[in-house]
């Protein structure tokens, strides 16, 4: 064993792994139970997560507006199961966040988020949009400093926070939660945790694939995201599902890789993307008929059944009407009322890396809404909201181990739950851990072979002269995904695309200058994990599932939902990889 | 290869507020107390902007974020109205 590592050891009852949007409500809810609760975050919870700088828009359930509609609960939640995941969902806990998404908001205007606005038409004050449903359902709000005053209410409630710790491992025993080790990425010391609950809330994966830009930093989501949740429970054969279904890149500002974090893919009101010939391909969106609220009641199955027929609420194929020779395509915000453009703007302005590039725009580019067009370009590929892949998590949010949760996007089964998902789920799955953990009396033992084993792979990476630096490896594994996990799958090249990915394997050998550097070669080891997942998820699933997956086998080119109806869920045992179906109810 | 981050020291105050927030953890504080930040390892900025939204001295310009060429926008320009 290297001397020279630190270990530095941490007792604690609540374990929050990754301080985004779903560990940070995680780690509030669970100290209303009087249990000593601490997040590991990688970089710092001031930052970090998908909604790092912000975001503006989350749906929910909002009873004083959707009664008087006469769109009920049940609604929401056939709209979200037919429309956006084509049936494909774990329906018990797309109805968690359904439920309880509301609350969540108005706890969030508690922890001071303001959700409310003098001027809105909208009963609660609030500013509702359409997104994925077919009626509106997602709140706009101010939440560009959302993780800044989540930090701050975690704090003001005792739970200690320690940001710039990269967790690697995670153990437990004879069926229950132990712990996890981490490594200081600025300080190169290794952290030993004690827990007698764990919340796993880490987030997408990301970095699976070449960037689009060549920029490397330019993902839609956070770049620091490479898959280490399921990276770490597939290491310690928790199972992972729905990893075959990364997707294709959408189309938005691609060169700067954003949404501009706007429901509907564009931005509403007023928005709408034209193609080659100036006619509309996404039209102008408009705000819901507010003033007439309540004095017709909407027929549901009849609107979901337009949306359905027409197409409506789906992405457009940019990539197909661009091999129609049917591009370019751009954003287009001229005919767009003053109010309607001060809105978007202020929308744009609290999600992601929106209100830096709204500085961008004006005083870099001297760009102008009322004016200019923006290009709407191709993304690179990610594992986005839709493949909802991730841990295989109950109705209760308990994984088959006794004292792991899930919460957020790290969990499998929800199409976009997004920002909803991370709220609802994060919170019960706070209370439920806390709730866990006052019942075990003692921690488990330190896991000494595990903790001597991630010291010597350390040291080992940090002490090598000849390795390869991080970034030669995660090229190579992003172009071995880009390519046997690519728009086409068929087995003969998934197979080709496995045995390239033991290569890639045999002939890694990490170093690292320092514990900044060592982080980035976690990363890619996560990365490299994730390549297997995707790879073995697509070779076993004998069947293709387009829309909106978009998933496809040359050599088994029809959905087959009398076999396939169900989740692949992936676990190693023994150094094998277990392949399992969990049925879609 | 890239200059993403643009300190302009007559401004910045030296706080490491953005070397505290950096998402990337790509900013080393100035070892001259008051000084701005170094950009330790430029070629991995995530662009999110971390750094900027939390600066204290943003408005007077302590910091600018640029985006590379690939990364920079496609614009139609209109005519102005």
């Amino acid at each position: 064993m290297n001397p020279g590592i630190e270990v530095v050891q941490v007792d604690t009852d609540v374990l929050i792994i990754g301080g985004g949007l779903a560990g940070c409500m995680a780690a509030i809810k669970a100290s209303e139970y009087g249990v000593k609760v601490t997040i590991a975050e990688k970089a710092n919870t001031l930052s970090s997560g998908c909604a790092g700088t912000g975001v503006d828009h989350a749906w929910a359930y909002i009873p004083m507006i959707h009664e008087q509609m006469g769109w009920t609960l049940e609604d929401l939640i056939e709209d979200h199961t037919q429309l956006i995941a084509r049936g494909f969902i774990n329906k018990d806990l797309l109805r968690l966040v359904a439920r309880e998404n509301y609350d969540r908001m108005l706890d969030l205007e508690k922890f001071g988020i303001k959700i409310r606005y003098e001027d809105s038409k909208i009963p609660g004050k609030f500013r509702i949009v359409y997104q994925f449903h077919t009626m509106p359902s997602s709140f706009n709000f101010d939440g560009h400093d959302l993780k800044i005053k989540l930090t701050r209410e975690a704090k003001r409630r005792g739970v200690d926070i320690i940001n710039r710790v990269m967790i690697v491992a995670l153990l437990h025993a004879g069926g229950q939660v132990a712990g996890a080790l981490g490594v200081g990425t600025n300080n190169g010391k290794i952290y030993s945790f004690r827990a007698k609950a764990i919340v796993m809330s880490t987030g997408r994966a990301n970095r699976l694939t070449p960037n689009k830009t060549g920029i490397w930093g330019n993902h839609r989501i956070p770049v620091n995201e490479t898959g280490d949740g399921r990276a770490m429970a597939f290491r310690a054969g928790i199972p992972v599902i729905n990893m075959e279904f990364l997707s294709s890149g959408y189309y938005s500002i691609g060169n700067y890789e954003l949404n501009l974090g706007s429901p509907r893919n564009t931005v509403q009101p007023a928005a709408a993307v034209t193609g080659a010939t100036g006619e509309p391909i996404v039209p102008r969106t408009q705000f819901y008929d507010w003033p007439n609220l309540g004095k017709e009641k909407v027929d549901a199955t009849l609107n979901r059944q337009k949306m359905l027929s027409g197409g409506q609420n789906a992405r457009p194929h940019y990539a197909q009407l661009y091999r129609q020779g049917q591009g370019p395509f751009y954003l287009d915000l001229t005919g767009g009322t003053e109010e309607e453009i001060k809105y978007i703007e202020w929308s744009i302005g609290n999600e992601g890396k929106g209100s830096l590039f709204l500085d961008y725009l004006k005083n870099q580019e001297g760009f102008d809404f009322r004016r200019d067009k923006l290009e709407w370009l191709p993304n690179s590929r990610e594992m986005a909201g839709t493949a909802a892949s991730g841990l295989v998590v109950n109705n209760e949010l308990e994984t088959e181990v006794r004292g792991l949760f899930g919460a957020g996007d790290e969990i499998g089964g929800v199409p976009w739950t997004g920002a909803p998902g991370a709220f609802t789920m994060g919170w019960r799955a706070g209370e439920k851990a806390a709730k866990e953990a006052r019942t075990q009396q003692n921690h488990l033992p330190v896991d000494d072979e595990s903790l001597a084993a991630l010291r010597e792979h350390c040291s080992g990476i940090l002490n090598n002269r000849s390795g390869l630096h991080w970034r030669e490896v995660e090229i190579a594994a992003q172009n071995i995904v880009d390519y046997y996990a690519g728009e086409v799958r068929a087995e003969k090249t998934i197979q080709r695309g496995l045995e390239r990915l033991e290569d890639l394997k045999k002939n890694t050998s990490f170093k690292a200058e320092n514990p900044h550097e060592l982080m980035r070669c976690l990363e890619v080891q996560s990365i490299i994990d994730n390549a297997e997942m995707i790879l073995n998820a697509s070779l076993a699933r004998r069947e293709s599932r387009r829309a909106p997956f978009g998933f496809f086998r040359a050599d088994f080119p029809e959905q087959n939902d009398k076999e396939w109806l169900a989740f692949l869920a992936l676990k190693k045992k023994e150094g094998e990889i277990e392949i399992s179906r969990i049925p879609v109810r | 290869m890239f200059n993403p981050i643009i300190f302009n020291g007559d401004v910045c105050t030296g706080c490491n507020k953005c070397v505290d927030v950096c998402l990337m953890e790509i900013l080393e504080a100035n070892p001259e107390k008051g000084k701005p930040p170094i950009v330790k390892y430029p070629d991995e900025c995530a662009y999110d902007g971390a750094c900027w939204m939390q600066c204290p001295q943003r408005e007077q310009g302590a910091i600018k974020i640029v985006p590379p060429l690939p990364m920079r926008v496609s614009i139609l320009r209109g005519e102005q109205p």
